[in-house]
């Protein structure tokens, strides 16, 4: 942080120690899980069945991937996320931008009690039971045959809080700028598009990092529309009927390779555009 | 721009139009998704109130389900364990993201690193970090159990189970709090913590006479943030233990989920229109908490 108060500035050398060895013990303790399923997934299955204290395996058994790669379907399912993940990204950036472009340049009657209904239904939970009446609107429209169904609804259910930081962000640019462009013979759209679109990028570094994040972690949803169909899974979905399945307290570590490998991905991209992740998180609640 | 020749006016009313219709196909396919997605299934829940509904045929019951509720003890229960819960939750999560954040916003060496490992565990989904804690918090073969040479039965006791849920609790949500105060935090001027200093202010002081009410705006609205996240929370919970063991980390959330759904344990037709009825009655209980905690926070400001 650049930002250093001279008062805490001056903190004499040994405070400073002490705080930095009380964090980094923190730290250690925060990120233990990850470690612990990652050197965990390379285990036997008697090792991580005998438990005890160790951390590292004993031998590496890298097999434990492939077997889960290709008897327990992994393959599949980490394709189905890779897919959920992208389509719910994809399907967030186009709506929430636009939507959030409409409503900070537009005047019509309607406008507020719209834009309000958007924010109260971030506020209004009911849980699970909204799950059920989209299920079976899917099942009707022979929807849940595919994973458009999940991305559609995962998609719609988080739209509200993208729409509000697109709303933010577009109210910081200037106006003057799309009356430029309509000077230019520039309709309502283009001007989006060719004006706007360009000045919203890390706007939609952070929508697509959040919505990406959204879909690859979505379990309730995808759990509830592929309950029937294995093919469709998901990671979140298909490593925990893993371990709800009869003969799941046998395969430990295929778990633990799943586990991983839900994990890791989502891990290295945040590590690469953490910035981008806090921005986001830290934008709707504290600034708005 | 001005059109002073008619052929121009009507070039511009033209323009409007197709200006009009662009905005409203730009706006159209989230509000389609806001209808279905939101307004829909929220109406959906209050048509089959009063029906036992098993996904194929619903009956009307009138107010059977009312009665069932009252005496449905294990919802009942449930309550009280989203209320524990929630207390638990928020207890341990808020004092810790505050003390990590003043920690990490006194200037040390390596700040960035500290705050990439803290907000870590908020990218990992719940169900599974959920799994993951499920395995460290296993009876026989856990790391846990392991590490400290005991065979706790941290997920089959009634008596542990709460613990466990809010250790999950804690360590996946707490990254959010942190990064909460630490942005509320970089709000304050620092011209404010130089007067403190010539005035003599050591950290303490600095913290409860400054940082503290400076940063109340933002206190109170994360405050409201992790009170409504926790009662709602129970994806993790019905990953971590199902609800288990008995009912003993069963919140509201969950149950209904088993209603509406079915669980894994045991097969049993959807009870929808009890689930409805509960889900209702659940945001409301949610929605009271909530009001309750604006009032609260106002009396206090009033006061202070």
């Amino acid at each position: 942080m650049d930002k250093r108060h001279e008062v805490l500035s001056s903190m004499d050398k040994a405070r400073q120690a002490a705080i930095i060895v009380l964090l980094s013990i923190l730290a250690v303790l925060v990120i233990f899980p990850v470690v612990y399923i990652t050197l965990g997934s390379f285990k036997s299955r008697t090792e991580l069945l005998v438990g005890g204290a160790k951390i590292l395996p004993s031998v590496f058994h890298f097999e434990n991937y492939v077997n889960a790669w290709q008897q327990a379907n992994f393959a599949v399912y980490t394709g189905n996320s890779v897919l959920i993940a992208c389509g719910v990204m994809v399907l967030s950036l186009l709506f929430s931008t636009m939507a959030g472009y409409v409503f900070s340049r537009t005047n019509f009657v309607g406008k507020n009690l719209i834009y309000g209904t958007f924010i109260m239904f971030m506020f209004i939970n009911v849980g699970s039971i909204s799950i059920r009446p989209l299920f079976e609107l899917a099942t009707r429209t022979h929807m849940n045959k595919s994973l458009i169904s999940v991305i559609l609804f995962s998609a719609g259910m988080g739209q509200a809080t993208y729409i509000f930081l697109a709303r933010g962000y577009v109210n910081t640019v200037p106006k003057e700028l799309d009356e430029a462009a309509k000077i230019d013979g520039c309709s309502f759209f283009g001007t989006f598009w060719r004006i706007i679109v360009p000045i919203l990028q890390p706007l939609i570094a952070t929508i697509a990092l959040l919505s990406f994040r959204q879909g690859w972690n979505e379990y309730i949803l995808p759990l509830v529309f592929t309950m029937t169909n294995d093919k469709m899974r998901p990671l979140t979905v298909g490593v925990n009927m893993l371990k709800n399945s009869g003969d799941g307290a046998a395969s430990w570590e295929i778990m633990f390779a799943g586990a991983t490998i839900a994990v890791i991905p989502m891990i290295i991209v945040y590590i690469l555009f953490s910035k981008y992740f806090m921005n986001g998180s830290t934008a709707g609640a504290v600034k708005g | 721009m001005i059109y002073t020749n008619v052929q121009g006016r009507t070039r511009h009313d033209r323009m409007g139009r197709i200006n009009t219709i662009q905005a409203a196909l730009m706006l159209g396919p989230a509000v389609l998704l806001l209808i279905i997605c939101s307004i829909y299934p929220f109406f959906w829940m209050f048509r089959y109130i009063l029906y036992d509904y098993n996904g194929f045929t619903a009956h009307f019951t009138g107010i059977q389900n009312i009665i069932r509720m009252i005496h449905d003890t294990s919802f009942l229960e449930s309550i009280g364990h989203t209320f524990e819960y929630a207390a638990y939750k928020i207890m341990c999560i808020i004092p810790a993201a505050l003390l990590i954040a003043v920690l990490l916003h006194s200037g040390i060496a390596g700040t960035s690193i500290f705050r990439l490992v803290y907000f870590l565990p908020t990218v990992i989904s719940s169900s599974i970090s959920g799994m993951i804690f499920s395995f460290i918090f296993a009876t026989s073969n856990g790391i846990l159990n392991g590490i400290i040479s005991r065979q706790i039965p941290w997920l089959t006791s009634p008596d542990h189970v709460m613990m466990a849920v809010t250790v999950l609790a804690v360590w996946g949500g707490f990254g959010n709090y942190m990064l909460y105060f630490i942005t509320g935090m970089n709000g304050i001027s620092a011209d404010v913590y130089e007067a403190a200093k010539i005035d003599g202010a050591n950290t303490t002081q600095t913290f409860f006479r400054i940082t503290l009410p400076m940063l109340s705006p933002v206190l109170k609205v994360v405050l409201m943030l992790a009170i409504t996240s926790a009662f709602k929370d129970y994806e993790a919970i019905m990953v971590l233990s199902g609800g288990g063991p008995g009912n003993r980390s069963m919140v509201m959330f969950l149950y209904i989920y088993h209603l509406i759904f079915g669980s894994a344990y045991n097969v049993t037709q959807p009870q929808i229109g009890y689930g409805a009825l509960l889900s209702c009655v659940s945001a409301i209980i949610v929605g009271c908490v909530t009001l309750l905690y604006l009032k609260i926070s106002k009396k206090l400001d009033s006061v202070v």
